[in-house]
């Protein structure tokens, strides 16, 4: 592997044990006489700056290193722990965050944040100042392990690759610190093939020196001081990493495959050969089975995104001054990789606004007759081809009179319209800049900003919803697809052309006929068992003036949450599973066309966006 | 163009126009493809078409260009690099690849009922002038944001 793709791989491993030094004392700040989240976090401390001095960058490891000593302070029983020297470690955590991110930049961190380091140092050792800055220093010049001092051959090809698979090899073998000099001078063309680090491996130097030949081309091997140390087991699952992009080309080309798939079918059934049609099915059985394990394969757990939020929440807490028990559901719900990437943020804004605008201080809940602590709860669940995401608060909720009376103000309903439903709510609430926000706040910042996750979720092919009861308590749901990549399609046709919609919103199909039409409120509507559903013309949408629509015409019945509409088409014309292809739209494209594909005759054909028919 | 001694680019026909665009955003010529109309979009834009699994726009240089389209042309389509996407100009016939010493492109130059604003160059070829387009300023309209 190349320096960048280590580089790749330091920042995912270095973020999963950031993640677990939240968990851990997080977990740690509740039961402060808990012994396992100690452990934890300073195995993950301990990996942590392990990578960072191999791949050196030296100013994490250093702050890795010291709180590395506070805990150890701790766990020995040296220091007890109180709030203040949590609040520390927090902080600690959070400047190797930055660290890893800023390495992960390709810029170089920032300066060690030396108030930090000193508190930590003076926190170690009981808070005496002085001595703890000494040991680091004895660590810096003598840490575990033993000097191992590699020289390549002068003339053997690819030096940086063979010392980086050197590298690795005594990285299979143990714990590698020290690097010198840094992995990217490896690549450098001025690299004369020697480099030293340190090893803290139980195995023997035989067994070293077995490895580290066994890359070819290697001159020499020397150790200094060898003081064996036992290394801790690395974990290896059955599992491996591979590159996003290596699964997303995968994805790319099962989709073709699809399609070809469905071209072959269609082609096969129009032969009429009984011998092609059976291996036509053969072959799509086979394409669908490869196709749902390479979607499988990017599914992760929503909880990556989860984990997070309780480190958010608890800090939110503390800044605005409330109590919250802050609970997840369905943290091992899968999503798509691609769609889990976009709903972190639009789920951070809605948490911020349940800390916010939701829930309440202590005080005004005790009034209200609450317990002052309030509950905010993230929950994921499958629903059909869906998951549903809901942020639920027991705050305040919405002040339905506020949002009515700025509604009728700003003509957004009759001013004769004295209730709004949840769904007139939230669309009230999506519109670009509305607030009703008495004050401004550093968190959630002016207004509401529901727009914002509204749009997001959009784009997402995804629903927003919201359930509302004042003094109760405000509940988002966020509907979104499980995958992005393929949808099942309901194929449509006005005139010559092909419109698809996806299934996920269609209720079911009916015919359309002058009969069952009625008008509300001087808009066409078509009843469907005792209800009327106001019809939407696919002819009108598209400007199709060839003037001979059929007279009898399927409607689509589209449904999210309680809107509904009809889409009157010209004919259906099947199920599908269709690739969403993407493209550079034309200006001026509408917004009810969510995308493109390709059709089984490799013609395109554009995807209509239920959401922004209703 | 000033810095190099030669000018290459390909020369196309739209309907009775001679034009160009400089070789170095041609990214290739495909044959006429079936094209699905997008609703609601600049007249000019021709559709959708399928190049090789991927979703390509285009463009309809007759229309864009405001030139009858002769009936017994194919429509080939010009595949550009424009403003960092790709994009399809369907025009009458491809005619060359032509290598032009500087001396044969007048920078600034114009043509009588040619849109100056699209005009890049004008060069000549063999005593015939034809016009270089100025592919960015013709396409971004049709393109969004």
């Amino acid at each position: 592997m190349d320096h960048a793709g280590y580089a790749a791989l330091f920042l995912t491993e270095s973020r999963e044990h950031l993640r677990a030094c939240n968990q851990a004392l997080l977990a740690w700040e509740q039961d402060p006489a808990a012994v396992e989240p100690v452990d934890a976090l300073f195995r993950a401390i301990h990996t942590i700056k392990g990578m960072a001095a191999t791949m050196g960058h030296d100013a994490i490891a250093r702050v890795a290193h010291s709180a590395e000593n506070l805990l150890d302070a701790l766990r020995t029983g040296r220091v007890t722990v109180t709030p203040g020297l949590l609040q520390l470690l927090f902080g600690a955590v959070d400047q190797l965050a930055n660290g890893v991110e800023a390495a992960g930049a390709g810029t170089v961190p920032a300066a060690h944040d030396g108030e930090l380091l000193a508190a930590l140092d003076r926190a170690a050792d009981g808070g005496a100042v002085g001595a703890a800055t000494a040991e680091y220093a004895v660590h810096q010049i003598l840490p575990a392990g033993r000097a191992v001092s590699v020289a390549i051959r002068a003339d053997a090809q690819m030096r940086g690759g063979r010392a980086m698979l050197a590298l690795r090899r005594a990285g299979s073998l143990g714990t590698v610190t020290a690097l010198r000099p840094a992995a990217a001078a490896f690549e450098r063309e001025d690299f004369d093939g020697r480099f030293t680090f340190r090893l803290e491996s139980p195995a023997p130097n035989e067994e070293v020196v077995a490895a580290l030949v066994s890359v070819g081309d290697i001159a020499a091997v020397t150790f200094e001081d060898a003081v064996p140390e036992r290394a801790e087991p690395a974990a290896r699952g059955r599992q491996i990493r591979v590159d996003l992009r290596r699964l997303d080309a995968m994805m790319k080309q099962v989709g073709e495959l699809v399609v070809a798939r469905n071209r072959l079918v269609d082609l096969a059934i129009r032969r009429g050969d009984p011998e092609l049609e059976a291996t036509a099915e053969r072959i799509a059985r086979l394409v669908g089975g490869l196709q749902s394990e390479v979607i499988q394969a990017r599914m992760t757990p929503v909880g990556e995104v989860f984990d997070r939020f309780p480190r958010l929440v608890r800090d939110l807490g503390r800044d605005l001054g409330k109590q919250v028990r802050f609970e997840m559901e369905g943290e091992d719900i899968e999503l798509d990789r691609a769609v889990l990437d976009e709903i972190g943020d639009p789920l951070l804004h809605l948490i911020r606004n349940a800390m916010d605008h939701g829930l309440e201080t202590p005080e005004v809940r005790i009034a209200a007759g609450k317990a002052p602590q309030g509950r905010l709860l993230l929950s994921a669940s499958r629903e059909r081809n869906s998951v549903a995401i809901r942020v639920s608060d027991d705050g305040r909720g919405i002040d339905r009179s506020a949002i009515l009376a700025r509604a009728r103000r700003d003509g957004m309903v009759d001013a004769g319209t004295d209730t709004l439903t949840d769904d007139q709510l939230l669309r009230v609430l999506a519109r670009p800049g509305f607030s009703t926000a008495r004050t401004v706040s550093g968190v959630s910042g002016r207004g509401v900003g529901v727009d914002v996750v509204a749009t997001r979720v959009r784009a997402l092919g995804g629903t927003l919803a919201i359930q509302t009861a004042e003094g109760k308590g405000t509940t988002f749901v966020v509907h979104v697809p499980l995958t992005l990549a393929i949808v099942r399609a309901l194929l449509t046709s006005i005139g010559s052309e092909r419109y698809a919609v996806p299934l996920a919103y269609v209720a079911e199909t009916v015919e359309f006929d002058a009969r069952s039409v009625t008008a509300v409120r001087d808009r066409e509507a078509l009843v469907v068992r005792d209800r009327a559903i106001p019809t939407v013309h696919l002819r009108d949408l598209v400007s199709m003036n060839d003037g001979t629509a059929p007279k009898y015409r399927p409607s689509v019945i589209l449904e999210i949450g309680e809107r509904r509409a009809a889409l009157v088409v010209d004919a259906l014309l099947g199920q599908q599973d269709i690739v969403v292809e993407p493209f550079d739209a034309p200006r001026g494209m509408p917004s009810f066309f969510g995308g493109a594909t390709i059709l089984a005759d490799g013609a395109p054909a554009l995807i209509l966006d239920a959401a922004a028919l209703l | 163009m000033a810095d190099s001694p030669t000018f290459h680019a390909v020369v196309f026909r739209v309907g009775d126009l001679i034009c160009a665009a400089p070789a170095g955003i041609v990214r290739e010529i495909l044959p006429p493809l079936p094209a699905t109309r997008i609703p609601g979009v600049p007249g000019a834009v021709e559709g959708l078409v399928n190049l090789r699994g991927i979703l390509l726009t285009v463009v309809d240089a007759h229309r864009l260009l405001d030139r009858p389209r002769r009936e017994t042309d194919e429509g080939p389509i010009v595949v550009l690099d424009v403003a960092g996407r790709q994009c399809g100009l369907l025009v009458g016939e491809v005619k060359d690849f032509v290598e032009l010493p500087s001396a044969a492109v007048a920078p600034r130059g114009q043509l009588p009922g040619v849109d100056p604003r699209i005009v890049q160059a004008v060069g000549n070829r063999g005593g015939e002038h034809f016009v270089i387009l100025d592919i960015e300023a013709l396409l971004a309209p049709m393109l969004g944001s």
